[in-house]
């Protein structure tokens, strides 16, 4: 795994690491921010939300963006401050449309096994935006909101 | 297979599988199929009544969902039952948020969820 702190300067850097596509990598990474939110008092709430989010970022790009490809790679860039958190999630893989997922909630859908983790993202985070048509996606949770997630 | 026993473990209540989550945080890849395998095991059995207890469990992610919504199918189809039991509110909350608590009967506790499956075999 490469991991480098590029703005140094910064009281809050930017960390970015470089995961393989395997699920079992998620979990160093998810330490190290869980670690970070614990020092700035982030309770457990918001811890709870941020590590869904996350998470379910990181799957994502792993399973639906890389398609599990072992020589595909996930470049996350993260920043833990006392105001918020700042999650970058990056894959190697074709990109999507994200409004053309469908919803899950509704009833012709509640039972398909996928399609739950953008919802789970929009729910807990208070930023949700997709870039590089779909190959990235970009979430800011700020300390303020509070933990809890809201239904769509 | 040695690693589904460390995820869950089943025990029998007359007749009901009382399954207990062992891993209080499932996310790597093998914990999860191995968790959806041992609960599919039991969809084998016609007619299977399944409680599956979350205590102890603090955090899941939307692939676990996934598989649940896939042994709720198969039970389903052999005329058995999912039902889900001692779910911590961090965990309800994301169960109420894709709206997957209408889809399962959820209970406060395991021992409720088992004397449902119970009272309405005597009803």
């Amino acid at each position: 795994m490469l991991s480098r702190s590029p703005d140094t300067d910064n009281a809050y850097p930017w960390t970015e690491k470089v995961l393989p596509t395997q699920l079992e990598a998620i979990r160093e990474v998810e330490g190290d921010i869980m670690d970070r939110l614990a020092q700035v008092d982030y309770d457990e709430d918001l811890q709870f939300a941020i590590r869904l989010a996350f998470e379910e970022a990181v799957v994502n790009a792993m399973k639906h963006g890389n398609r599990m490809d072992p020589a595909r790679k996930v470049l996350l860039t993260y920043r833990v401050s006392p105001e918020c958190i700042e999650i970058r999630v990056r894959d190697e893989g074709e990109g999507f449309d994200p409004g053309c997922v469908p919803d899950p909630t509704i009833d012709e859908n509640l039972q398909r096994p996928c399609g739950r983790g953008i919802m789970l993202m929009r729910s807990y985070m208070d930023t949700v935006q997709y870039a590089c048509r779909g190959k990235e996606v970009q979430m800011v949770k700020f300390r303020r909101s509070g933990g809890g997630g809201t239904k769509p | 297979m040695p690693e589904e026993a460390d995820v869950v473990q089943v025990t029998d209540r007359s007749g009901v599988k009382l399954v207990r989550i062992i891993s209080s945080s499932i996310l790597r890849e093998g914990e999860v199929e191995s968790f959806g395998r041992s609960l599919l095991a039991l969809a084998e059995v016609p007619g299977q009544r399944v409680v599956l207890s979350f205590l102890g469990v603090q955090h899941l992610t939307s692939l676990v969902l996934g598989k649940l919504i896939h042994v709720h199918k198969r039970l389903a189809e052999s005329g058995g039952e999912l039902r889900l039991a001692d779910i911590d509110p961090h965990i309800f909350e994301v169960f109420a948020i894709t709206h997957l608590d209408k889809l399962f009967r959820i209970y406060e506790r395991e021992d409720e969820a088992s004397a449902s499956f119970a009272a309405e075999a005597e009803g």
